[in-house]
């Protein structure tokens, strides 16, 4: 490897300091292993406490979901027309979130956006859990739940194979290859600095769970012209297939001739809405870590507000997609399309209408000022109402549409939100967070080996 | 009990000893471990191990490493995917033809989404096996002399020698600012 300008490792200052990484002087490769690996320790108090809140939670969506298997799908409230509701409104939603980790980890790497490599396992991580708890809504929707493996292909007796042409057969592909993918760019991203934490444990036990996340690495000249070379091309294959993924989960919509779902503005609005909410949740993760932890010098003010312009950004794409959604149908030749928009802003469900525009558009346009941006408790209510926003601009797509058909016969507005549907949202929100709770005490939550490189290499020349 | 699991599994991982013939330096400067490569390689050591926390260009130049072969696993392994996916779609089109609609049975535009995604899944499977075994991934012995101090802020260079031969690359490691040079001999 080279430090050409296509290098994405190439730093940019005379001095080998990367100027968009970690800028404290302070800071040393020896202090940056401490304190990025000061989080895998014995959890306290506060910990136990969020944790077992998180299990409680949890077992409350079991229970709702133990329930509708036992009782049958009927008990989650779904009704003729609505028939998709918040199950597939918590798949969208989940599939969203998990978009950022791939958009920070390979998208930026590409663009040598150099400051994604303080947040970006931390990203990933919330990808994979995200897929994960995604993953499970098209199970937990299926009227019988012990069947899932018939949307794979696999040889069977009768020949029968899945619809290739459904979009509902291109989500699995797309959906499943996401999922691997990003798991394994997690895993290999982690293998430097699970053989740090390897080298710096203090039992043999711990000692062994490092070991096989680090799989031996010695960190050896041949096995970092291997590894970064990998690391470009998972990098490379990544960033089509998050555009790909999202595009794929809005032709779920767009494939069918529903008012409001019909249309070529799908993909890109759906990818601009998932970054959106990906990148807001990332903030919302790293916001309260960064400060329990005390690590602002490895994820700075600077960090943050790079964050929060993303937000900005695609929060600029969305709103100019409800927009143009909004002209499209003013101008176009269909009166059913005319008359959903209409419905959806002044209808029954116009107040789920205007908590996502108000949360999606309006409330994200104060960060234009950069005191909003560097501020972190503002930043991270924000955020809130920016997931709140995005889970309702799901809703809003998918049940409003539903609710009010080609067929005027059926607008009798019958769906509301039961209990089971409630209880296993909540649990959806404990099931992602389990996981991470997790995640941030067994493995770094850091990436130590790519913040050390933001660092000024140690040099005789210049020590002298 | 805790103790002794603990015990057991510190022996596991200890394994048994190898030996190592050759010279081991710890530097602290990058520009020292370049300018020691660039020697070495000069007296015709090639098999030369560098160990570091972080990859350093400038020693790779020194080492004239060239480009890694895992480009083109994983580029055989996205087309192998590709292949598949679209193999995929028209066989079981044809294994059981069922006309919809009038159309195709081998309508192209739905069977991109498949094959994209599946060149994708065996692109980075592909990709990810290469660079494991290329990197001879997962190993529990490492195949030179190893410290801690690599994956935090020292750079380990490793010359597999003994003899004479290895008190000349020990004498240069010395003059080349090494912080400790051992030889394993």
């Amino acid at each position: 490897m080279t430090t050409s300008a296509l290098d994405p490792h190439a730093v940019t200052a005379s001095d080998g300091h990367d100027p968009h990484g970690v800028t404290d002087p302070a800071i040393t490769q020896k202090s940056l292993n401490a304190d990025s690996l000061r989080l895998i320790s014995k959890p306290g108090p506060w910990w136990w406490g969020i944790f077992i809140l998180d299990l409680t939670i949890l077992a409350i969506g079991m229970i709702a979901e133990r329930n509708q298997i036992a009782l049958g799908i009927g008990v989650a409230g779904h009704t003729r027309p609505v028939m998709w509701a918040s199950y597939v409104t918590n798949f969208v939603f989940w599939v969203g979130i998990a978009h950022c980790g791939t958009l920070v980890s390979a998208v930026l790497f590409l663009f040598r956006s150099h400051f994604r490599r303080s947040v970006y396992r931390i990203a990933e991580a919330m990808t994979v859990f995200g897929v994960m708890t995604a993953g499970l809504f098209p199970i937990i929707h299926l009227g019988r739940p012990w069947f899932p493996y018939w949307l794979f292909p696999y040889p069977n007796q009768r020949q029968l194979w899945p619809n290739f042409r459904s979009p509902l057969e291109w989500d699995v592909f797309a959906v499943t290859t996401y999922m691997t993918v990003s798991t394994v760019f997690f895993l290999v991203g982690m293998i430097p600095d699970a053989a740090a934490a390897r080298d710096r444990a203090k039992s043999a036990i711990a000692k062994a769970w490092f070991t096989i996340f680090s799989m031996g690495w010695t960190g050896s000249n041949v096995q970092w012209k291997h590894y970064y070379t990998a690391y470009l091309f998972f990098a490379a294959l990544a960033t089509p297939l998050v555009f790909s993924v999202h595009s794929v989960v809005s032709w779920d919509f767009a494939m069918a001739q529903v008012p409001g779902w019909h249309s070529t503005i799908f993909a890109p609005y759906f990818v601009a809405g998932a970054i959106f909410s990906g990148v807001a949740m990332v903030i919302n993760l790293i916001i309260p870590i960064r400060k329990a932890f005390k690590l602002e010098h490895i994820v700075t003010t600077d960090h943050m507000e790079k964050l929060a312009k993303l937000v900005l950004f695609t929060s600029t794409i969305v709103g100019y997609s409800y927009l143009t959604e909004f002209f499209m149908a003013w101008y176009g030749p269909s009166k059913y399309e005319r008359d959903i928009f209409w419905w959806r802003a002044t209808g029954h469900f116009a107040w789920a209408f205007w908590i996502m525009f108000t949360c999606n558009v309006i409330i994200p346009l104060s960060l234009w000022f950069k005191p909003v941006r560097r501020n972190m408790a503002v930043l991270f209510v924000l955020c809130l109402f920016v997931n709140v926003g995005m889970w309702f601009e799901r809703f809003v797509i998918i049940v409003t549409s539903l609710a009010h058909p080609f067929e005027p016969a059926t607008w009798d507005i019958n769906y509301r939100m039961s209990w089971t549907e409630a209880a296993v949202l909540a649990g959806s929100f404990a099931w992602f967070l389990m996981y991470f709770l997790i995640f941030i005490r067994v493995l770094p939550a850091f990436s130590i080996a790519e913040v050390k490189e933001t660092l000024i290499p140690p040099k005789r020349k210049a020590a002298a | 009990m805790i103790k002794k699991i603990d015990a057991l599994v510190g022996k596991l991982l200890e394994g048994p000893k190898v030996v190592h013939r050759g010279v081991l330096g710890v530097f602290y400067y990058v520009d020292d471990v370049t300018t020691l490569v660039t020697t070495l390689r000069g007296l015709g050591h090639t098999n030369i191990t560098v160990t570091s926390p972080v990859p350093h260009h400038d020693v790779e130049k020194a080492l004239g490493q060239g480009p890694s072969l895992v480009r083109w696993v994983t580029f055989c392994g996205g087309f192998l995917g590709a292949t598949a996916g679209f193999s995929l779609c028209f066989y079981s089109m044809y294994s059981w033809p069922l006309v919809v609609g009038g159309k195709e049975l081998t309508s192209l535009p739905p069977f991109v989404v498949i094959g994209y995604e599946s060149m994708i899944l065996l692109g980075a499977l592909s990709n990810l096996i290469a660079m494991l075994a290329l990197a001879r991934l997962p190993q529990l012995k490492a195949p030179a002399p190893y410290d801690a101090r690599f994956t935090e802020d020292r750079i380990g260079v490793w010359v597999p020698g003994d003899g004479p031969e290895a008190e000349r690359v020990r004498d240069l490691m010395r003059g080349h600012g090494a912080e400790e040079v051992t030889l394993h001999a």
